[in-house]
């Protein structure tokens, strides 16, 4: 039996893939930056055709950032205040006792993992910090590119101090997409070498028993308090 | 009749290689070291004095060594077929291989430098060994120390007087040994073209070698970080970044030490005439960031390491990283670990 949901819609996935790829450019352009003085860095911006090319892809990729940040946000607020979507990313007591719950359980002190529902709190974590983080890299990049402009209203302290913060939060991103991103998406035996989901949109019925069983039991048990819930972040698909 | 014979007994083969002063005395001095005014006339109607005086030249770094045809190689014999030189310059232009044959190492610097380059373009100014150093007075370069700049300065007054002015020109004029002089930054033999910026993104270097010495630098209450500093900034991180490049243009590199602190006319950072002193700070930063207002010198933290004295929300967000990274990734990490560690205990 092959059942599978569809779990994200088309415009999420193009979202993903634009973040996944406008991503590995900014750190591709922006690491080697930071790390000046190593030779990699030298010969990665080599390859990109010298430091001025290497900015100005770096500061486009970072537009096309803050503009699908801005378009995320703002469609999304939207969609809430039309009551279109569930706050099914918003932070829960919930998704804090899974995390106490999730770590017990790896430490044998429960026998089950916690059941979590759309989105579990390692989404949510990830979700949040992505964009909590590119509002820091926009804001900071912006002060970046046009210090002469900023410094007529801010004092100059910001702009060292924006490189400080663009540079540090560059840096953890890049290490927490590469350690908990990469694990999660492909070294996680569960899901190992590749979870196709957020390209494919579908994710099998077992799978969704396993990881996110409180939302196939909403799907399946068809009482949806919210009118459209469904239609808009998941459908059942029966094949 | 008598120097006819002296001559005949030197073609014989009888001399001592190297008799030292008193043959030369004898020989061509002989001549040549009697009368003050001896000269020749040159077809350009310049007087070319042939005269040499023996007691400048027994007291020049060559007395004790050289002998008179050791340089002037085809005068070896009288009367000389003297080759017709057209004016001075080109006589001093055919003896500037004439040093080759010791100097070696010197000559071959001199290949690579400005001056050379500016001669093979055509510029028969430029200067030739004989030009600094002498010819018949030759004394060591560098005694005293500020014989250096002096010399530089017969050709290049201009920049000299600026140098003088200078912090360091002034501390050389009052006989501090530390000061560079010319050749400590533009190097004696092989000058580097400084017109093309090639110089000025070595600065960091050439600044560095004293403005990180410890010893020196406290000497005079000096940070010895405004290397380190500077490399961390935005400036220095760009500049190292495009020094690798292959034909970038160097005109047109992010600020090095030269483009805040000025070339020839570095002040003291608290001197009235400092471009980096604050008042002329704004000033200064304007050269390459025309729209500059107030606020913008204090985007640059002045070689200041952040403390929470100096850039307090600088350091505070330097100091959040340093804590937050690791912990992020650490806890990352562990979180990891335990579920693979699950996984395997499930199986």
């Amino acid at each position: 039996m092959s059942t599978f949901v569809v779990r994200f819609s088309v415009r999420q996935r193009v979202e993903h893939a634009i973040t996944m790829v406008v991503f590995t450019v900014l750190c591709l352009t922006g690491l080697p930056q930071k790390f000046y003085g190593a030779a990699w860095a030298h010969h990665l911006i080599e390859l990109f055709g010298g430091i001025d090319a290497t900015r100005w892809i770096h500061r486009f990729c970072g537009w096309v950032l803050a503009i699908t940040t801005f378009v995320h946000f703002s469609s999304a607020l939207w969609a809430i205040a039309e009551k279109k979507i569930r706050l099914s990313m918003i932070p829960t007591r919930k998704d804090f006792d899974d995390a106490v719950d999730t770590l017990r359980y790896y430490l044998g002190l429960r026998d089950q993992a916690p059941r979590y529902d759309r989105f579990d709190y390692k989404q949510k974590f990830e979700y949040w910090g992505l964009v909590v983080g590119n509002v820091i890299m926009v804001l900071t990049g912006v002060i970046l590119i046009y210090p002469a402009v900023v410094t007529r209203l801010l004092p100059g302290e910001f702009v060292p101090a924006a490189k400080v913060a663009h540079s540090n939060e560059g840096l953890m991103a890049f290490l927490v997409i590469t350690i908990w991103h990469i694990y999660n998406a492909h070294l996680n035996p569960d899901v190992f070498p590749f979870d196709p989901t957020i390209f494919t949109g579908k994710i099998s019925r077992e799978r969704m028993a396993h990881e996110h069983p409180l939302e196939l039991e909403r799907l399946e048990g068809g009482a949806e308090p919210v009118e459209g819930a469904v239609g808009e972040h998941a459908e059942r698909d029966m094949g | 009749m008598k120097r006819v014979l002296l001559w005949l007994w030197l073609a014989a083969g009888a001399a001592p290689a190297r008799a030292g002063l008193p043959a030369e005395e004898g020989d061509c001095l002989g001549c040549h070291g009697s009368d003050p005014d001896m000269s020749m006339d040159l077809p350009s109607g310049e007087k070319l004095g042939i005269y040499v005086d023996l007691n400048v030249f027994a007291k020049s770094v060559h007395g004790e060594i050289l002998r008179c045809n050791d340089c002037h190689t085809e005068k070896n014999g009288y009367p000389h077929e003297s080759k017709p030189f057209a004016n001075r310059r080109d006589l001093t232009v055919a003896y500037y291989e004439g040093c080759k044959g010791c100097h070696f190492a010197n000559y071959t610097k001199t290949l690579d430098g400005v001056h050379y380059a500016q001669m093979s373009k055509g510029n028969r100014k430029a200067a030739l060994c004989v030009d600094c150093h002498g010819s018949h007075d030759i004394q060591r370069p560098d005694e005293p120390r500020t014989r250096i700049s002096l010399t530089c300065a017969k050709c290049h007054p201009k920049v000299f007087s600026v140098y003088t002015a200078s912090v360091h020109g002034k501390a050389l004029a009052e006989g501090n040994p530390d000061v560079p002089v010319c050749t400590d930054c533009h190097r004696a033999h092989d000058i580097l073209d400084p017109s093309g910026g090639a110089l000025a993104v070595r600065t960091p270097e050439i600044c560095g070698r004293c403005h990180t010495n410890a010893k020196m630098m406290a000497r005079y209450g000096l940070s010895t970080k405004v290397v380190s500093t500077y490399l961390r900034d935005f400036h220095g991180m760009s500049a190292s970044l495009k020094r690798g490049e292959k034909g970038a243009d160097r005109r047109n590199f992010a600020a090095v030490c030269t483009d805040c602190h000025g070339v020839h006319d570095i002040q003291g950072s608290k001197d009235p005439n400092s471009h980096t002193i604050q008042a002329n700070l704004v000033q200064t930063c304007r050269k390459c960031h025309p729209d500059a207002t107030a606020n913008f010198p204090q985007a640059w933290l002045s070689h200041y390491e952040p403390s929470p004295q100096k850039a307090g929300l600088v350091w505070m967000l330097q100091t959040f990283y340093k804590i937050l990274i690791p912990f992020m990734v650490g806890g990352l990490v562990l979180q990891i670990a335990l579920h693979l560690w699950r996984v395997v205990v499930n199986r």
